[in-house]
């Protein structure tokens, strides 16, 4: 993936870039608004990584004239405020994903991963399939071979939402937000038991186990 | 002299000088008008003698005849006073009376005239007339009557008398009107005076406090006036501020304590993996807990912010039409999983619909902050065998105007006398500080309950606490 990282504070700036070539990624680098919009706007990403505080032209500006000249590239915000208002100011302003300060780089990590794929057409689709797991969003019916899986609504949503992003790292924030709504961080395990429920229920028994825990990170589903 | 125009330019000062002017002013007006009444009184006095003389004359006239008359008026005429008497023809020829020469008109036709008229001639004495002065002009005031004879009965008074009188009241008005002002400035600086002293000794108290000593007051009077309320609601104001000062530092005490303990247990870990004895696992080992370290302190910086923001109030677009029963049931369906792998219960007892204006990021911390505390302490006891299991029962319900949302757990409980510190900032109770957790969970509670201008208390649930959080539907 090529990513642009537009963040003044160099030495985080520097610890992102060399994070993210270890995972892969080609970034660049600009270190003030001005710049990072010309960049932006001149040459092809496909993801952005906007701080908010940002010198010469700040963070939310930059996303909103991208928007207005029809620039659909995925952004990240990155930001010190982590108010729930902020978080809505910087979604408003065209921001995909709101990601606050100091944070995790496998949070990051699986969030830009995750942006980028939003961007392709996959969207849409009305059934995920993973090995011999297949969910039909229509039916809201889960099979695991020739078997059906009986799972409660909340469940249903949170394999939902893993097999859309098959492949890739899902943290329990990105969860907590997208399946139940909330952006706060629960101090004990609330997902992992919500997660060790569905696996027993979608992998007990089976051959290969499809749900996957990544150290440090937080769950994928591949086969 | 700078000091004259400092005290000119006081609120006390100008005030007074204005109610003193606008004193003067009602004091001339009022005296005044009593000067015009009583020399109207005089004259209508002066008019009425007049006319019941007249009465008196045509009444001799008219039962004795005009000699009778004649005689009548002569005597009058003759008495020492100041009346003015004329029997005559129209023309001016005197029948009997003391004055003649009068000015056109005042003979040809009936009525009430004044004029000027030679004093010397009538009185011969003119007792206000200083030497040199040729002679002293009269100021007459005469009724004409026709008698039926066609004579003129003329009866009148010399009023320079009651100029006199209007003078010597005039005098006394401006005596008054001297000593009104000399007074009402004396009082009135007096007044100022006073009144600049206190506000004085409240200035100086505030300077002192402003140069570090709060625990200085403003000295209050027995008097009970305006001063001493202002003085006593003052020194209420100086006890909070020096309460919430002591809070404050009690705040930053446990602030040190509870973020510099994680941060010291970080910098011995790093240390720690960075001797040359430790292998890689260990490092590993080292710097997996640091970061785990750091999330903790992340959380509890978050958590104070959170607080700080709920007091010090969230803009109120934050606030919109929230739907408290739809948070409390996803996230009690959230947490029940977690509760049942401790081998305990989550049961919910929530009314349907219960709607509220209020911040639902914030109400749905608060939840969980008090399912995350109703958990910890009911799964945590000492005699963890003989006790049941660990049960947490939330309810939420309408009561009149408020909502109510209990969050009980039958754990141990917390001693009656632990309670309201519990609601405090980083305030782990003792048996708690070896638990994780930033000690904030209950005092962001309680300023997300003031922020919703609720109420938060903690209670005896036997076994147990139960938290009562009480929010008015409407702000």
């Amino acid at each position: 993936m090529k990513i642009l990282v537009i963040e003044d504070d160099s030495e985080a700036a520097k610890y992102l870039i060399q994070a993210l070539d270890e995972a892969g990624h080609v970034s660049h680098h600009a270190g003030d608004g001005e710049t990072g919009y010309a960049m932006a706007s001149g040459m092809d990403y496909d993801v952005l990584i906007v701080d908010r505080m940002l010198p010469r032209r700040d963070g939310l500006s930059i996303v909103e004239s991208l928007r207005a000249e029809g620039d659909r590239t995925p952004v990240l915000i990155l930001s010190a405020l982590g108010e729930v208002d902020d978080r809505v100011t910087g979604l408003r302003a065209g921001g995909d994903d709101y990601l606050t300060k100091p944070y995790a780089f496998s949070e990051l990590l699986a969030r830009i991963e995750v942006l980028a794929r939003r961007a392709s057409p996959a969207e849409a689709d009305t059934s995920y399939k993973v090995g011999d797991l297949t969910l039909d969003r229509l039916a809201r019916k889960v099979m695991r071979g020739d078997e059906e899986i009986l799972l409660q609504p909340r469940e249903f949503r949170l394999l939902e939402y893993l097999m859309k992003h098959s492949g890739q790292v899902v943290t329990r924030t990105m969860l907590l937000e997208n399946v139940w709504d909330y952006h706060f961080d629960p101090q004990t395990n609330v997902i992992d038991v919500h997660m060790s429920r569905l696996r027993s229920k979608v992998d007990r028994g089976q051959k290969v186990q499809l749900l996957q825990t990544i150290r440090g990170a937080g769950y994928m589903i591949r086969d | 002299m700078t000091k004259l125009s400092q005290i000119w330019r006081t609120t006390t000062v100008r005030l007074t000088a204005l109610f003193i002017l606008i004193f003067v002013v009602f004091s001339v007006v009022l005296l005044g008008y009593m000067a015009f009444q009583s020399s109207y009184a005089i004259q209508r006095q002066q008019t009425r003698d007049i006319d019941r003389e007249i009465a008196q004359l045509q009444q001799i006239d008219a039962n004795q005849g005009i000699r009778a008359l004649a005689f009548a008026v002569q005597r009058l005429a003759s008495r020492p006073g100041p009346g003015i008497y004329y029997l005559g023809t129209e023309v001016g020829q005197m029948v009997a009376g003391n004055v003649a020469n009068f000015p056109p008109g005042v003979l040809s036709t009936e009525g009430i005239y004044t004029f000027e008229y030679d004093r010397e001639r009538v009185f011969g004495d003119a007792p206000q007339s200083a030497p040199g002065q040729e002679h002293e002009d009269g100021q007459a005031l005469v009724r004409t009557v026709e008698l039926e004879s066609g004579f003129r009965l003329v009866v009148g008074r010399d009023i320079v008398e009651r100029r006199g009188f209007t003078a010597i009241i005039f005098g006394g008005f401006v005596v008054a009107v001297i000593g009104i002002v000399l007074l009402s400035v004396l009082a009135g600086g007096l007044t100022a005076m006073r009144v600049l002293r206190r506000i004085d000794g409240i200035s100086a108290t505030s300077q002192k406090i402003m140069s570090g000593n709060l625990s200085e007051r403003v000295p209050v009077t027995k008097r009970n006036d305006e001063f001493d309320a202002l003085a006593s609601s003052l020194n209420e104001m100086l006890d909070r501020i020096e309460q919430l000062m002591q809070g404050l530092k009690e705040v930053t005490d446990n602030v040190a304590h509870d973020l510099k303990t994680p941060l010291t247990r970080l910098r011995n870990r790093a240390e720690a993996a960075l001797r040359d004895e430790a292998d890689e696992a260990k490092r590993i080992a080292a710097l997996e807990s640091t970061i785990a370290e750091s999330d903790q302190l992340i959380r509890t910086f978050n958590a104070l912010l959170m607080i700080a923001r709920a007091e010090a109030g969230t803009p109120s677009g934050a606030f919109s039409d929230t739907d408290l029963s739809a948070i409390i049931r996803d996230l009690a369906e959230l947490y029940e999983p977690a509760a049942e792998e401790e081998g305990g219960k989550l049961i919910t007892e929530v009314e349907d619909d219960l709607h509220l204006h209020a911040n639902r990021e914030l109400l749905g911390q608060v939840v969980v902050n008090l399912i995350e505390n109703a958990l910890k302490y009911a799964i945590r006891s000492e005699t963890k065998d003989a006790e049941p299991a660990p049960v947490v029962r939330i309810s939420a319900k309408s009561s009149d105007d408020r909502i109510v949302v209990e969050v009980a757990d039958n754990g141990p409980g917390i001693p009656e006398s632990d309670r309201e510190r519990a609601m405090e900032r980083f305030v782990r109770l003792e048996k708690s500080r070896t638990e994780p957790g930033s000690g904030l969970g209950l005092a962001l509670v309680s300023a997300v309950a003031r922020l919703h201008k609720g109420t938060f208390k903690l209670e005896d649930n036997a076994p147990g606490v139960r938290a009562v959080l009480s929010l008015p539907r409407r702000l």
